[in-house]
């Protein structure tokens, strides 16, 4: 309670509550801190001196502790709501991410890409072997009736691939130097297999099935193609024509089926874990390796696009993807096993999960 | 990481004035643990907030790829591209299938990785992701958060277009019915997260700025004007405090006049028999305000509170 006027006339000291001179004391660190942070926001950290990089931890720091003192010593609303807000600002900024560009790069391709794909090999097998099936099924209904390949592939999808074609116009469509080197048809084609990517991974949240169907229909055209090529004496050449990027796409869609698998496997099992936070961390994991699919397909169209245009010799084209293959294999086998920490999830990475 | 939103709920004792989220009330906070030690509290972005973003940023997709064509077709520069420069040509198209692709897959990822993390719609309707348990917000979970639209947003609307179209049939009915479970399902959680946020860890919050006003209690301003209160007559708590200090910063007369008459009744009032010392609304509202603050405050310090006028007297 504070002293209400009493009857002398003698001069007194100004009544302050103490929330009042708290705040007269503070109020200009929080100014301070609002207006690094405007500048922050406004032109990054880069326009900021050393003295004031050095005090813009120690103004985030005063401003916490006014708040936390404040919600116990003041009830004045509009400043408490006001230290909540910059407080919330200050901390989205001072702990959000401020890796440089460099360290996100060598975090990715050197421990979080590998790695996450190491951890989805049960799930990358499992989608191996529905392509497989797939394939081999497309080939068998084929081989055992001609008139299934119009089914598998309605003619508006074979693209002139279909069972009247002459030996002359398929050879054609496994194309030549004719066309331009980094034709759009290339690039139309990557950005389509990145969209599909993310459908077949975004789908595994429909408990996998989905992601299932996609798959085991990939396989199916596969199967029935090469069958169709085969049957007119082109199937060397055509495994050929597929096998130069064919490596690394089918790789990435294979990582981007096991993603959905995986969310799909969380979501059902979560194991040990609850629910959400399974959830969470398939989610992190999957997205990790979704990134690197992207990138993988970016390779791939790459390869469509020049590669495939400009070398025509079959054996070239299967040594290419063959050594993509290889290459792709070593990176997600080899690197990153041996990091203390995993920079993107803050776990230790997997041990001896690959393969 | 170990700060983790449990910690808060742990906690049975609350601050009372920051469970008044930001003074909004009805609006729920998701609170996170800073590293040093205090409480924040996030405010959950509603589901019609996150709607209008989501309106936004989808009048933008759709009108932006229009307006680069109208300026297309009317830029002065004409060349038939396809006859003279095959080259040239090629490359537009590349530019453009790059810039499509973008526009519908690229869009929401490229806002969200930047700064404020958030898309042109979330920052208009001042909203921004974070990370669920307050950490880092990884590129991965941008990815992944985004990457669930398609089954979240874009598969569920064309399933119901489907049906609305006249597709008629059992499994299209329960594809509709799945679609819009999905579609809706942030209007069922606490947060108003959608799948996407479950899956990559992250939240939508809501980001008011904040303006450091005034300070309502003057004492010495009080003393002069000569009114004072007994320690019964400071008979509220801390909440009828900030619709008081509410409803003294709009400082609207007619509000005034009625809260002002209230608590005259319910506190006993006798007005000064000097005409001259009746203070105004406005006046004797400030000085309960002070005098109610100073009481509540001290007793605070003590550590005992009082939430409202129905809890028991400090």
């Amino acid at each position: 309670m504070v002293d209400r006027p009493g009857p002398s006339d003698a001069p007194r000291p100004a009544l302050r509550l103490k929330s009042q001179k708290f705040r007269e004391a503070r109020q200009g660190d929080w100014r301070a801190l609002s207006g690094q942070l405007d500048k922050a926001e406004r032109r990054g950290l880069g326009s900021f001196s050393v003295d004031e990089l050095l005090n813009l931890p120690v103004l985030y720091r005063s401003t916490m502790s006014s708040l936390s003192m404040a919600q116990s010593i003041s009830l004045d609303r509009n400043m408490i709501t006001y230290l909540q807000a910059l407080c919330v600002r200050a901390y989205v900024y001072i702990y959000g991410p401020q890796t440089r560009l460099k360290d996100v790069l060598s975090g990715f391709f050197i421990h979080a890409w590998p790695n996450a794909v190491r951890k989805l090999a049960r799930e990358m097998l499992l989608t191996f072997l529905i392509l497989i099936v797939g394939g081999v099924a497309g080939w068998l209904l084929c081989a055992f009736d001609s008139n299934w390949y119009n089914v598998l592939l309605p003619s508006d999808q074979a693209q002139g691939r279909d069972l009247g074609a002459s030996v002359e116009s398929l050879r054609k469509s496994m194309g030549g130097a004719e066309d331009h080197a980094l034709s759009p048809f290339a690039v139309f084609l990557m950005t389509h297999n990145v969209r599909v990517a993310i459908m077949t991974f975004a789908m595994g949240a429909i408990f996998g099935l989905p992601t299932f169907a996609i798959t085991l229909y990939t396989g199916i055209t596969a199967g029935a193609m090469i069958w169709l090529f085969a049957s007119k004496g082109l199937g060397y050449e055509f495994v050929a024509w597929l096998t130069i990027h064919g490596t690394t796409e089918f790789f990435a869609l294979i990582i981007a089926a096991a993603c959905g698998f995986h969310i799909a496997r969380r979501l059902m099992f979560p194991g040990d874990a609850t629910r959400r936070t399974a959830l969470a961390e398939a989610g992190l994991l999957s997205g990790t390796a979704m990134i690197g699919v992207a990138i993988m397909l970016t390779v791939a169209g790459c390869l469509e696009g020049i590669g495939r245009q400009t070398i025509t010799d079959s054996l070239w084209r299967i040594l290419i993807g063959l050594v993509m293959l290889t290459i792709w294999s070593c990176y997600f086998l080899g690197v990153g096993r041996k990091t203390p920490a995993d920079a993107f999830t803050g776990r230790s990475p997997a041990t001896g999960e690959g393969g | 990481m170990a700060r983790a939103a449990k910690a808060a709920k742990a906690a049975p004792k609350r601050d009372l004035v920051a469970n008044a989220s930001y003074g909004e009330t009805g609006r729920t906070t998701s609170d996170i643990l800073t590293p040093e030690g205090v409480v924040l509290p996030f405010i959950n972005a509603t589901f019609g907030e996150r709607v209008g973003a989501l309106l936004i940023d989808m009048l933008i997709i759709v009108f932006v790829p229009i307006i680069v064509f109208i300026v297309w077709i009317a830029l002065p520069i004409h060349v038939d591209f396809d006859k003279t420069h095959k080259a040239l040509s090629s490359f537009v198209q590349i530019l453009l299938l790059f810039f499509m692709f973008f526009i519908r897959s690229g869009y929401f990822i490229f806002f969200e990785m930047g700064p404020k993390a958030a898309t042109p719609g979330k920052r208009f309707m001042k909203l921004r992701v974070i990370s669920h348990d307050g950490g880092r917000l990884t590129p991965a979970a941008i990815f992944t958060r985004n990457a669930l639209r398609e089954v979240e947003l874009y598969l569920p609307v064309t399933l119901i277009g489907v049906f609305l179209a006249g597709e008629k049939s059992g499994s299209a009915a329960l594809a509709a019915l799945w679609a819009l479970a999905l579609l809706l399902l942030p209007l069922f959680n606490k947060q108003h997260a959608r799948l996407g946020d479950f899956l990559a860890g992250t939240r939508v919050v809501h980001m008011p700025k904040a303006a450091l006003s005034y300070d309502l209690a003057d004492l010495d301003g009080d003393r002069g004007l000569g009114i004072s209160f007994t320690t019964e007559q400071l008979a509220y708590g801390e909440m009828e405090l900030s619709v008081l200090e509410q409803v003294l910063r709009e400082r609207k007369p007619a509000v005034m006049k009625a809260v002002a008459d209230k608590i005259k009744t319910r506190i006993g009032w006798v007005e000064p028999q000097n005409p001259e010392d009746v203070p105004n609304d406005e006046n004797f509202l400030r000085a309960y305000y002070g005098a109610l603050r100073a009481h509540l405050e001290s007793r605070m310090l003590l550590g005992r509170r009082r939430k409202d006028k129905h809890d028991g007297a400090v």
